[in-house]
């Protein structure tokens, strides 16, 4: 496998949304607006790539039946420190994604990137595929919270085009359930021919 | 690598305490740093809650009210060149109503603009709410900021139009925006405090206890002129 | 006069104040009935909090075994919140370290976790066979973890917590078993290919979530 399919795969094939179905609770918790999706995937996939290496490269010091335990408190202590460096040193990023960060220990892209890749592949590899699943992440969230944001609020990133008169209910918790639902019939419709 | 109960317990333990080490480091690396930030964006919105800059303008005094856990502070800010006030900028938590995930901290600047005292600015310190949601508290122009910003304090009904407030909640998020009109009222409780207009008698406190359970706050009868830069209360 | 007084107030105690803080003086007096109303209908952890989404769609397809993962959810989440409770009280907050609750309370549940499966195989094979396969899937359960911090955030006090916290599970488990009850139904209906499987679960969700939606204002929110 190239390095490039690598990516492309995390993208498309392997969507971790729309395809593997995993961190479904971020996905759905901020998307009301395609701003807030898009700053959760960034922040999903700067953790997803660190954690996916350090992962890769102690994969042969950890016995197989703490491997979960294991990466668990590797990813949350990831997340923890991540979340303080910003705090401190990026004060102005944090104030945009701070509020994103303590969701992600609970993202189980993370843990699965980490079970299903990194533990068994090569450090480059493992990079690779953070940044393509990553993406893959950041474009569904944005996507989900374009289409959420459009028809719940009226406006796209922020930008209104109706004032109101939109059904609330798109921002709203069963919103985010049926634009989740009818975005992936139609992903399963054109990206899967 | 196979496992042991030997391996399984050394590898857990080696991990786990790297892990707390490295956290416990990084925390005592940017704990200064990350209470200088916090603090030094409290203090810029000392200033901008009054409209004015730290280059204009100067602290002429920090008072902070303890009740319980919480704290009220209020800064008097005044011009650099010849210590006129130019406002108050109280710094106060939503006390008596939480919001969806905790409670809210607000900056509000209190000016005077003849007889009555204006609300000039609203920020948020710190809130946890939904985004999209509550946390549209931050953005600017909102309902909530809009429904204060400008208006005559003294006037404002501390609750949200449906409940006959003044404060025009955020769409789908009336919890966030009781907290937030709580904090705004803890707020202007603590101006009047300041300056002395506050009636903290016993009977006074009585019957508000009387009144507490409508949540929404009611008649004043405080009287503006005489308070200004009265600090005999402190 | 007004409220603002109490605000500000020279003799009013702390625990007056907390009291109006938790709501307890006010009207919006919260017993536990409406905790636990509350915490099942009105901010249901699946269908308005979005927490444990993945074993919602991974475990819904049959009633039973959507049962037993509800059985276990419940029965890790009481205990979770116990040790979270006595962990934060007693250890993280007289030390200070109070940063590291993310990291400990995962590893608490992943402990825990895997002690329960122990215990259970040893004390009752019965209700290990009903509740095994579902164990290890509750470690990755963002519910467990995110229910055991709001319990901490909210200031409960242990038996409130655990009260709150067997409340979410059971909400938990309720949603997932009417979805799995209505999957069951979906089984045998002619879907359209593309609808198959997890999109026509989420449509459903979506659905069953605006009938709970119906409950926001039967109860004071907690």
């Amino acid at each position: 496998m190239s390095k490039l399919q690598i990516i492309t795969k995390g993208i498309i094939k392997n969507n971790p949304t729309f395809v593997l179905v995993l961190g479904m609770c971020p996905t759905l918790g901020v998307t009301s607006s395609a701003i807030n999706g898009m700053g959760m995937g960034v922040a999903t996939m700067a953790v997803l790539i660190m954690s996916n290496i350090v992962i890769s490269l102690i994969k042969n010091l950890i016995p197989d039946k703490v491997r979960i335990p294991a990466f668990i408190v590797v990813i949350a202590s990831f997340v923890t420190i991540i979340e303080m460096l910003m705090q401190a040193y990026v004060p102005s990023l944090y104030a945009s994604l701070g509020v994103f960060i303590p969701l992600i220990v609970v993202n189980c892209i993370i843990l699965g990137r980490a079970e299903a890749f990194a533990s068994k592949n090569g450090v480059v590899d493992s990079a690779l595929d953070g940044i393509g699943i990553g993406l893959g992440f950041t474009l569904s969230l944005t996507a989900i919270g374009m289409v959420r944001e459009a028809l719940g609020s009226g406006s796209i990133f922020g930008l209104s085009f109706a004032d109101s008169g939109m059904p609330l209910l798109f921002i709203l918790a069963p919103g985010g359930f049926l634009v989740l639902g009818y975005l992936m019939v139609l992903f399963n419709k054109v990206a899967k021919r | 690598m196979k496992s042991s109960l030997k391996n399984m317990v050394v590898v857990l333990f080696a991990i786990t305490a790297i892990a707390a080490l490295l956290v416990a480091l990084v925390n005592d690396m940017t704990k200064d740093a990350i209470a200088a930030s916090q603090l030094a964006a409290k203090n810029a919105a000392k200033f901008s809650v009054v409209g004015t800059t730290p280059e204009e303008a100067t602290i002429a005094r920090d008072t902070t009210r303890t009740i319980g856990d919480f704290d009220i502070t209020v800064s008097i800010v005044v011009r650099a060149e010849d210590n006129s006030l130019i406002g108050y900028a109280v710094e106060a938590p939503s006390i008596t109503k939480n919001g969806y995930a905790d409670r809210i901290t607000l900056m509000v600047g209190f000016v005077k603009e003849g007889n009555d005292v204006i609300v000039s600015s609203v920020e948020v310190l710190s809130q946890k709410e939904t985004p999209g949601l509550g946390a549209n508290m931050m953005n600017e122009g909102n309902s909530l900021e809009r429904s204060v910003v400008g208006k005559v304090a003294a006037e404002l009904i501390f609750a949200v139009t449906k409940e006959g407030g003044s404060f025009d909640a955020l769409t789908g998020s009336t919890i966030s925006s009781r907290a937030y009109a709580n904090a705004v009222e803890t707020a202007y409780a603590g101006y009047l405090w300041a300056t002395g207009a506050l009636d903290t008698s016993e009977e006074a406190i009585e019957e508000a206890m009387e009144d507490a359970p409508t949540g929404a706050s009611m008649t004043n009868d405080w009287e503006p002129e005489a308070q200004e830069g009265d600090m005999s209360n402190e | 006069m007004n409220i603002l007084s109490i605000l500000v107030a020279d003799n009013i105690s702390g625990e007056v104040l907390e009291g109006f803080a938790t709501g307890s003086v006010s009207v919006q007096a919260i017993t536990l009935f409406a905790i636990v109303i509350g915490a099942i209908f009105v901010n249901n952890v699946v269908l308005s909090q979005f927490l444990g989404i993945c074993p919602f769609l991974g475990v819904s397809s049959k009633v039973e075994t959507s049962l037993g993962m509800g059985m276990a959810v419940t029965f890790v989440m009481a205990l979770a919140s116990v040790v979270t409770w006595l962990i934060q009280t007693y250890i993280l907050v007289p030390f200070g370290i109070a940063y590291m609750q993310t990291i400990t309370f995962i590893l608490v549940i992943a402990a825990l976790v895997q002690m329960v499966e122990i215990v259970l195989k040893k004390v009752s094979p019965a209700l290990y066979q009903a509740l095994g396969i579902f164990l290890p899937l509750i470690t990755t359960n963002c519910a467990v973890l995110g229910v055991a911090i709001i319990a901490i955030q909210k200031n409960f006090d242990l038996l409130t917590g655990v009260i709150y916290a067997v409340a979410m599970a059971i909400g938990f488990a309720l949603a997932l078993v009417l979805l799995a009850g209505i999957r069951e139904r979906l089984e045998t209906e002619d879907t359209p290919e593309a609808m198959r499987g997890v999109p026509i679960a989420l449509i459903t969700a979506g659905l069953l979530a605006m009938a709970f939606m119906g409950f926001a204002n039967v109860v004071p929110l907690p």
